[in-house]
């Protein structure tokens, strides 16, 4: 018996460490985001309605129009965030701007990243001379040479100047009630929705669990979006 | 020829006992290690600590490069490895043979490892997660018990 006994013991355990990953895993994963067809075929399920819009107009690559919205709540010192990135532009050209509208709104995480809020200002001062998306794509591309400086403004700064933006303009605007006011409303918006983290990513006022976010399991999503909407 | 004390007759009865409960503790412990590696291996695939929060410390150690091996979350491999430890000292706990070699070894390369790790998490990420020092920890207790093991046993033997 005694010899047996080991390989009981270990047995026992590796049957418990499987059990616990599998339970584990599965209070993990939020329920799926997939559209349940209605029965006329047209009717998505409607978004829970919150209180706070946002900043607005908000920030937003594709058509108004467009059946499928990815609303991205992001902190551009995230590094997941910087993942998404090109995730959502690879989406975005697969797609086209008739059928998918991407909104980005800002929840920069203070104090974790340091450097997140400043970041969030330069894309919205840009954003006052009309190169939001400009600033936005750059600081994500660029995010491992800023992310570890001391100082990134003189960084943001120098992508205003590769921009071609107004830098007096742009140096005035990083600190106006302009700017920290759609940063606040989006941060609102977050809050209402219950944004825990970033990126947190709403697709038609729907949250999408974070394990969906690949390329691959996105495009999955927006089909079926795309599906129900018969577009 | 050599002389055995009294003393020292007694003495390798209770080194191996002693060897048996190092061993014993040892596989405990990495039970410890076993579950904080399933933990963070789930949270990693499911994307939960991956993301971003308020807290720096998971998200960015967990989103680095560092964090798999050729697609697969390092985690995973600790849990193995953890299992792999915790098998090994329950053998040599009961006396098999080559259990507690093989344990040594196994957690031996654990520690450099966690060394490299944790280096990493202080130098490169810039990052500290809990879990990953919990981690840490675990594997330096578990080390350690198994040398004074090994010490006991090899005192029992000779």
């Amino acid at each position: 018996m005694k010899r047996v006994l080991p390989f009981v013991i270990i047995a026992v355990v590796l049957t418990a460490a499987v059990a616990v990953a599998w339970n584990l895993k599965n209070s993990s994963v939020s329920p799926p985001p997939a559209p349940t067809p209605a029965p006329t075929g047209a009717a998505l399920k409607t978004p829970t309605p919150v209180p706070e819009p946002g900043a607005q107009p908000p920030h937003a690559r594709g058509d108004a129009t467009a059946p499928v919205t990815l609303e991205e709540f992001g902190d551009f010192q995230c590094p997941p965030c910087g993942m998404l990135h090109p995730i959502l532009e690879q989406l975005e050209t697969e797609f086209g701007p008739r059928r998918l509208r991407v909104i980005f709104r800002h929840f920069p995480l203070v104090p974790a990243h340091a450097h997140a809020l400043n970041a969030a200002r330069a894309s919205e001062a840009a954003g006052l001379q009309g190169k939001f998306w400009e600033m936005h794509d750059l600081i994500f591309e660029n995010q491992n040479a800023w992310k570890d400086a001391f100082d990134s403004r003189p960084i943001f700064e120098s992508y205003a100047t590769k921009l071609g933006l107004n830098l007096e303009m742009y140096r005035r605007d990083l600190g106006s009630e302009a700017v920290e006011r759609r940063i606040f409303l989006d941060g609102k918006r977050a809050r209402a929705l219950g944004v825990q983290g970033t990126p947190t990513v709403f697709m038609n006022g729907r949250e999408v669990p974070f394990e969906s976010l690949p390329v691959e399991k996105l495009r999955v999503l927006i089909n079926n979006e795309l599906a129900v909407t018969g577009k | 020829m050599e002389v055995v004390t009294g003393q020292e007759e007694t003495d390798k009865p209770n080194s191996g006992r002693r060897a048996a409960i190092l061993y014993g503790l040892a596989a405990f412990v990495s039970l410890i290690g076993l579950a904080d590696a399933i933990y963070l291996t789930v949270e990693h695939l499911s994307g939960r600590s991956v993301r971003c929060t308020i807290v720096k410390g998971c998200s960015e150690v967990l989103s680095s490069p560092y964090a798999t091996l050729n697609g697969i979350p390092l985690a995973g491999v600790g849990a193995v490895a953890y299992f792999t430890v915790f098998s090994a000292a329950t053998l040599a706990a009961f006396g098999y043979k080559g259990a507690g070699k093989f344990a040594a070894f196994v957690a031996g390369f654990m520690f450099l490892f966690t060394i490299w790790l944790v280096y990493l998490q202080a130098f490169v990420i810039k990052a500290f997660c809990q879990f990953c020092l919990l981690s840490a920890l675990v594997t330096t207790v578990m080390t350690v018990l198994i040398v004074l093991a090994r010490r006991d046993k090899v005192g029992a033997v000779s």
